[in-house]
């Protein structure tokens, strides 16, 4: 591939693209008629893209599963799993709980869990996102835009399925007679919703995202609860709260939300949209990953005051 | 029938009493009616068909390139069911057509064969103007009869659907590269720059239509993917989008008004 220019990775296609007459834009006729009244004028569509080779989700202390090792109590965190072997050279937030078993009985059946983060994968998602957004951001700025507006992204396996493609997109816009120098903002705001947002006093800053994966080996009562198994003398009452699975699924949105929240600064989140998948990893370990996205949006002016709703009856 | 213009006795006979007053659309009962509240009336279903064998490329395991035939009869097949849509409409006076679609079927019969279906609604301006394009030939668009009230609403109007397509081929990883990042979560920079490079190039082509055309900007851009049945390593990207034009007049969208729905 030829590149677009020097220290630039995006294609040669990309600069005679961005540089042709005719503009191009992903935006609906409507997003794309509440630009102009916003000051808005579309310049490009813009894209970015990452292929990641994308595996190893159960390399780490899950390889342990269903040893006796794993010192510390439930709920402890101490003395844990140590760190992954192939964990990204990144600060973990470190959540990690051990789940012994309850019953103190060494078998097959009886062994001990455990839940913790996989900043490998964590770090990996962030920097195939990360890649294609600086793609995308570098072609809008090839564009001469301001701005990025209706920002979509997604990630797919790809080809083969251990690779996983990010690609993100968004129409780039220049605001009307703006001069001078100004970081490029992106929202995923699009027409009449960012509008509003403007109306409120608030302005896009930066889209913001962040992926947290959390690993589950459920320990023996945890299995076997989840397996739909009734009460017993072991596993205590019939219907009871899944202590281990609720602290997973918890961890995996704290985890996320720390993690946008710390790319915030001094500004909001606006729209913040909660993704949550989970995987069996085989073995009888679960995989929570989630993914929370917003727009990053900051104060720059006090709320107009809409007008009052005016009541209508539909009548399709 | 290689030509484009050699249209199906059918055609012609469907045509002809359709002339006659009686129009056909696959509009809804509320995109007829903003079509018409634009100044439009429809006047016939219209479509274009064309049956194309695809044949094969050498491509290269370790190698990613387009494929130019593929992208060429891709290209060539939807251009011929387009244009066999347009001369439709052209028979019935449209000034353009709205609401267009492009499918592509695969029959148990031809296997290397493939249908190009492209159909829409072809509509006319009710107080004569005339609003075909550049080219002198009846607009088309792949807009709904809300996104076209809108669009004409803010003073742009439809010039063409406009497309581009490249068929690539993506690089099969070898043994050492795949051996090399055993464990690892990396980038995989072939793949990334051979899907980069795909798709840069099918929207250059759909925007160099929209500049031959005339046309200032593009709306309603989308990128599809789709292997057929070429397997996982070879993809065709179609860009596709309605090249449109500033009109002369001005911009008469209403002012918004927040609402509270009585409705359940």
């Amino acid at each position: 591939m030829t590149l677009a220019g020097p220290g630039s990775d995006l294609p040669e296609a990309a600069g005679q693209r961005l540089g042709t007459g005719a503009w191009s834009s992903g935006l609906s006729v409507a997003d794309f008629a509440a630009c102009g009244p916003m000051g808005l004028r579309p310049v490009a569509l813009v894209q970015g893209f990452c292929a990641m080779q994308w595996g190893w989700y159960a390399a780490g202390p899950g390889l342990t599963r269903g040893g006796w090792g794993g010192p510390g109590g439930a709920g402890g965190g101490g003395g844990g799993p140590g760190p992954a072997p192939y964990a990204a050279a990144t600060e973990s937030r470190g959540y990690n709980e051990s789940w012994p078993c309850p019953h103190g009985i060494a078998s097959l059946e009886h062994r001990w869990g455990s839940n913790y983060e996989q900043p490998w994968v964590e770090s990996a998602w962030s920097q195939g996102f990360g890649s294609a957004y600086r793609r995308m951001v570098e072609e809008a700025e090839q564009a001469g835009a301001h701005g990025i507006i209706d920002v979509v992204d997604d990630a797919s396996y790809m080809t083969e399925q251990s690779v996983v493609e990010f690609h993100v997109t968004g129409t780039a816009v220049a605001v009307e007679d703006h001069e001078g120098q100004a970081p490029l903002w992106s929202t995923y705001l699009a027409g009449q919703r960012l509008a509003k947002l403007f109306e409120a006093g608030m302005a896009p800053v930066s889209v913001a995202a962040g992926l947290s994966s959390v690993m589950m080996w459920p320990n023996c009562q945890t299995e076997y609860l989840l397996g739909g198994g009734g009460g017993s003398m072991w596993v205590g009452p019939y219907q009871d709260e899944i202590t281990q699975v609720t602290n997973a699924e918890t961890a995996a949105r704290r985890l996320v939300r720390a993690a946008v929240s710390a790319q915030l600064g001094p500004d909001i989140l606006h729209g913040a949209r909660f993704s949550v998948s989970r995987r069996a990893a085989g073995g009888g370990g679960h995989v929570i990953e989630c993914t929370l996205r917003g727009t990053r949006v900051r104060h720059f002016k006090d709320f107009d005051p809409l007008p009052p709703p005016t009541p209508t009856v539909r009548l399709s | 029938m290689t030509q484009a213009s050699d249209l199906p006795d059918a055609t012609s006979h469907r045509l002809e009493e359709l002339e006659h007053g009686l129009f056909t659309s696959d509009l809804s009962v509320n995109e007829f009616l903003l079509v018409k509240h634009a100044g439009f009336h429809p006047v016939g279903f219209v479509m274009g068909s064309s049956i194309y064998h695809i044949g094969i490329q050498a491509r290269r395991w370790g190698k990613s390139q387009e494929l130019n035939k593929l992208t060429e009869a891709m290209y060539n097949a939807r251009e011929l069911a387009m244009t066999r849509m347009e001369e439709e409409a052209d028979e019935l006076g449209a000034d353009g057509v709205v609401g267009v679609r492009l499918d592509v079927n695969y029959y148990e019969w031809g296997r290397d064969a493939a249908e190009f279906i492209a159909m829409g609604t072809a509509v006319k301006a009710e107080d004569g103007t005339s609003y075909r394009n550049s080219l002198g030939k009846p607009f088309t668009s792949d807009l709904s009869g809300q996104d076209f009230w809108t669009l004409m609403q803010t003073g742009h109007r439809p010039q063409a659907l406009v497309m581009g397509t490249c068929v690539f081929h993506i690089a099969h990883r070898g043994l050492a590269q795949t051996l090399g990042t055993v464990g690892q979560n990396v980038e995989l920079p072939n793949f990334t720059q051979a899907l980069y490079e795909a798709r840069e190039l099918a929207m250059t082509r759909m925007q160099d239509e929209a500049n031959r055309l005339g046309a200032t900007g593009i709306v309603g851009v989308r990128l599809e993917e789709k292997s057929h049945q070429w397997g996982s390593h070879t993809i065709e990207f179609l860009a596709l989008g309605t090249g449109v034009t500033k009109g002369t007049g001005e911009a008469s969208l209403p002012v918004p008004t927040t609402i509270i729905s009585l409705d359940h």
